[in-house]
């Protein structure tokens, strides 16, 4: 089961909301991983900033990057 | 799962990603041959090996919307690497390539199983929120079944009323009728 993600719609409280990957302790985010990418990135392509999120800057850097390379490969759209 | 550890400190592991149009099965072996050709003239040794097989793309390339991907662990010299990005890049239908260096204590995850897993998933997600519309409408009907028996009991209940005030009348005047009639009161 994934957990809901209606989370990722709405206007969060910033300080109340831990980052997803802290909780993990994950140290590499693969741009191969498309259902963990997919929820990051909002309609039209672009990533969604952590501020809506919850990401902490380091984990939102790794973000980027594995969202740009699966976009450079066809898995993630550029713009919809 | 296995981790990637290079067997000597010369060698750095690579992680090769590719991707190529649908293509007839003969074609389609030849690539791939061609392909793993290139790391063998470069005296490479392959780890793992992950074929994702067809899956469609997010936007065209080069007209196609659906491609195949392989992913490819190599050991090799980081000197040579850049022959077999030079070989990837002219070769032909080769619509995409990445080339990686997997961080440390990276373990290698079959993709290609866990996203057929996340599909699977995914629908049963579909239907989790299919069950949550229906049971919505399930208690608003049993809501809207309250209310109405509510209503109908209060109904009833009127109409209870309005049957025994009659009676209570009846027998009111059925008593004074009684004490009218009684003859062993005297006023």
């Amino acid at each position: 089961m994934q957990p809901n993600q209606s989370f990722l719609q709405r206007r969060p409280d910033l300080k109340s909301k831990p980052c997803p990957f802290c909780g993990k302790q994950t140290k590499y985010i693969d741009y191969k991983d498309y259902p963990t990418l997919k929820p990051y990135t909002d309609y039209f392509g672009n990533i969604r900033a952590k501020y809506y999120t919850g990401v902490c800057l380091k984990h939102q850097k790794l973000l980027r990057t594995a969202i740009e390379r699966a976009r450079f490969l066809a898995m993630l759209a550029y713009r919809k | 799962m296995p981790t990637l550890q290079p067997s000597t400190e010369e060698h750095t592991i690579y992680e090769i990603a590719v991707l190529y149009p649908i293509l007839a099965q003969k074609e389609e072996q030849a690539l791939l041959k061609e392909v793993e050709g290139f790391f063998a003239e470069v005296g490479a040794k392959q780890i793992a090996k992950d074929a994702w097989g067809r899956r469609g793309l997010a936007y065209p390339v080069e007209g196609n919307m659906e491609g195949n991907f392989v992913i490819y662990y190599y050991e090799m010299e980081p000197a040579r690497i850049k022959e077999v990005d030079n070989n990837l890049r002219i070769e032909k239908n080769v619509l995409r390539h990445l080339i990686v260096k997997p961080p440390k204590g990276y373990q290698i995850v079959k993709y290609s199983e866990t996203y057929e897993q996340w599909l699977k998933e995914r629908e049963t997600v579909d239907q989790v929120r299919s069950r949550e519309k229906e049971e919505k409408l399930k208690e608003q009907v049993a809501k809207k079944a309250k209310q109405q028996a509510r209503r109908s009991d209060e109904q009833r209940k009127q109409e209870t009323h309005e049957v025994k005030k009659p009676m209570v009348e009846g027998e009111l005047q059925k008593k004074l009728d009684k004490l009218i009639s009684d003859d062993t009161l005297d006023i």
